[in-house]
């Protein structure tokens, strides 16, 4: 993550929402490690095939809420 | 009708508002959170009430009970307000008496469903109420009765063909009552003695109680029983699906073995719940690939209409004419023996509907089941949106039964639909061949078996739901 003049955030808490597009379909939560200035990273098992939206809920380190949302179309099955 | 409380609901002549007027807020509420809510479907309530919970309840309250969602129906009760201010002049057109106007509607709505991936859209679900709202308004606006719900409606033809496998019909409790009975309130309604005005409706689906059998048709709306002045009508237990064996004249029906449109709904009914399926599971992918190579198209409608036209026109009309052909060449006599494939085929569809019922409650019930709490943090979201989180945060992890335990279950409902489906057509093969049923009966047994198989196929493949079926 970074900032608009570039300058990677760091100490932000980074919980990744991952849903299918299906109703009822239980959404998988996991929390991102900070690995490296501003590299988050995180664990999140698609329990089926098909496509998932992903859901980014960002707390900055001044509290400040963020949302971003994108799309992982046509997981396929192991 | 004689259960305490229920009894005297069911007998009050404003029961069915009093039962419409929450679904028709409800409705509201679906809309709009549909068209201003979450874009997410797990996170919006027209979603997630649609095609999770309204459809699991529909068909369990179909198996359990009878067609009670018709009679709170909140459409009707927005036509009841609009036939204060509009009255509709016009009878139903003559040539569309029938049901294969409704039939293609059916079909249309399978079909958006897959191509516009209904059931990931919030948008598109709360027009699709909406439309909803407009077409009963239009058409009851203009046709007098209840044309909509008899001739358009597409889920009341599902649950007309449904509520034949159900425990519970209105019916007239004595026949000798109805014959000594000279005003037949049930049909032309209760009226007032000097100026004939009616203040109690009579039946408008066109079903006289007293030659009424079964649900076809029977919108549990309840004017009969409230017309009624001799309190001879009800809503009386039978045994499911013993309408289906049996072929005598129905009132507002006709007879089953001559109304091809009736049996064209019952094979619509019964395939496309395995098409409803096949859109949900891995394979239907890679077949759509594979389809769109072949026709050298990267866009999906064609594909679906191919897909759609096998389901629904070649396997029915291969299966069932094998199956037609074969009763006709074992059996011989003078009563299947001699007749045409057609009428045979339209006799023995019927015996299908348990099978696609028993798909139907399997998929639904899926969804339902293992989505079952999603509405708690789906309506915590929705209330917290408004400003004041009065439910407290939604808590996502809240879903429903584990997957291997509705899997039980759904197998559970195949097995039923498939005992169903082999009693009813052997008893219409000892109803149409009296001396030899066991050869009328096995080409049918036959095609339910492979429909059976092809059911229990479609519920162990894996689930994969995607908005984009070309791609990948």
């Amino acid at each position: 993550m970074a900032d608009s003049a570039a300058r990677p955030i760091t100490g932000a808490q980074v919980t990744i929402e991952a849903d299918m597009s299906h109703a009822g379909m239980s959404p998988r939560f996991a929390e991102a490690k900070e690995m490296d200035l501003g590299r988050y990273e995180a664990h999140v098992e698609f329990q089926m095939a098909g496509d998932w939206v992903i859901l980014l809920h960002v707390t900055l380190p001044d509290g400040k809420k963020l949302e971003r949302q994108f799309d992982v179309r046509g997981v396929r099955p192991n | 009708m004689r259960v305490p409380g229920l009894g005297h609901l069911f007998r009050w002549r404003y029961a069915r508002p009093v039962l419409q007027a929450p679904l028709l807020v409800l409705s509201l509420v679906m809309i709009l959170h549909g068209l201003f809510g979450p874009s997410l479907a797990p996170k919006n309530l027209a979603t997630t009430l649609s095609w999770l919970h309204f459809r699991g309840l529909l068909v369990l309250v179909l198996l359990c009970a009878g067609n009670f969602f018709c009679l709170a129906c909140p459409f009707m009760l927005v036509r009841q307000w609009a036939r204060r201010i509009f009255q509709p002049r016009f009878n139903w057109p003559r040539a569309l008496r029938n049901k294969w106007l409704s039939v293609g509607l059916f079909v249309l709505i399978l079909f958006t469903y897959e191509l516009f991936d209904l059931w990931s859209s919030p948008w598109w679900t709360a027009w699709l109420i909406v439309g909803y709202f407009l077409s009963v308004l239009v058409v009851d606006g203009f046709f007098k009765h209840a044309s909509f719900c008899k001739f358009v409606c597409p889920i009341g033809q599902f649950n007309f063909v449904a509520s034949t496998l159900s425990p519970f019909e209105v019916k007239v409790r004595e026949q000798d009552v109805c014959t000594r009975c000279h005003t037949k309130d049930c049909i032309r309604g209760r009226r007032e003695p000097v100026s004939d005005l009616v203040t109690i409706r009579g039946c408008e689906l066109a079903l006289f109680q007293p030659s009424k059998v079964g649900n076809m048709d029977c919108t549990f709306c309840l004017d009969c029983v409230h017309a009624c002045p001799h309190d001879n009508i009800g809503i009386l237990s039978r045994l499911p699906a013993s309408e289906l064996m049996v072929d005598p004249l129905r009132s507002g029906v006709g007879y089953f073995s001559r109304r091809k449109d009736i049996a064209a709904l019952a094979i619509v009914f019964t395939l496309g719940a395995l098409l409803n399926a096949f859109g949900m599971v891995s394979p239907v992918y890679a077949v759509e690939r594979w389809l769109g190579q072949m026709l050298h198209v990267s866009h999906e409608a064609p594909v679906l209409g191919v897909i759609f036209a096998f389901f629904l026109i070649v396997e029915p009309v291969l299966l069932l004419g094998v199956a037609a052909y074969l009763t006709r060449a074992w059996v011989g006599d003078a009563n299947a023996g001699t007749r045409a494939l057609l009428p045979l085929a339209v006799r023995y569809a019927y015996g299908l509907v348990p099978l696609g019922f028993g798909m139907w409650l399997a998929h639904y019930c899926f969804h339902f089941l293992t989505g079952l709490y999603t509405l708690i943090p789906v309506t915590q979201n929705a209330i917290a949106s408004l400003g004041r989180p009065l439910l407290g945060e939604p808590r996502w992890t809240l879903t429903g039964l584990p997957a291997n335990v509705v899997q039980v279950i759904e197998i559970g409902f195949l097995l039923l639909g498939f005992a169903g489906s082999l009693v009813v057509t052997y008893g219409l093969a000892e109803n149409d061949s009296p001396d030899r049923p066991l050869r009328a009966f096995l080409p049918w047994a036959a095609v339910c078996l492979v429909l059976w198989c092809a059911s229990m196929w479609l519920m162990f493949q894996p689930m994969e739901m995607r908005a984009t079926l070309m791609s990948g």
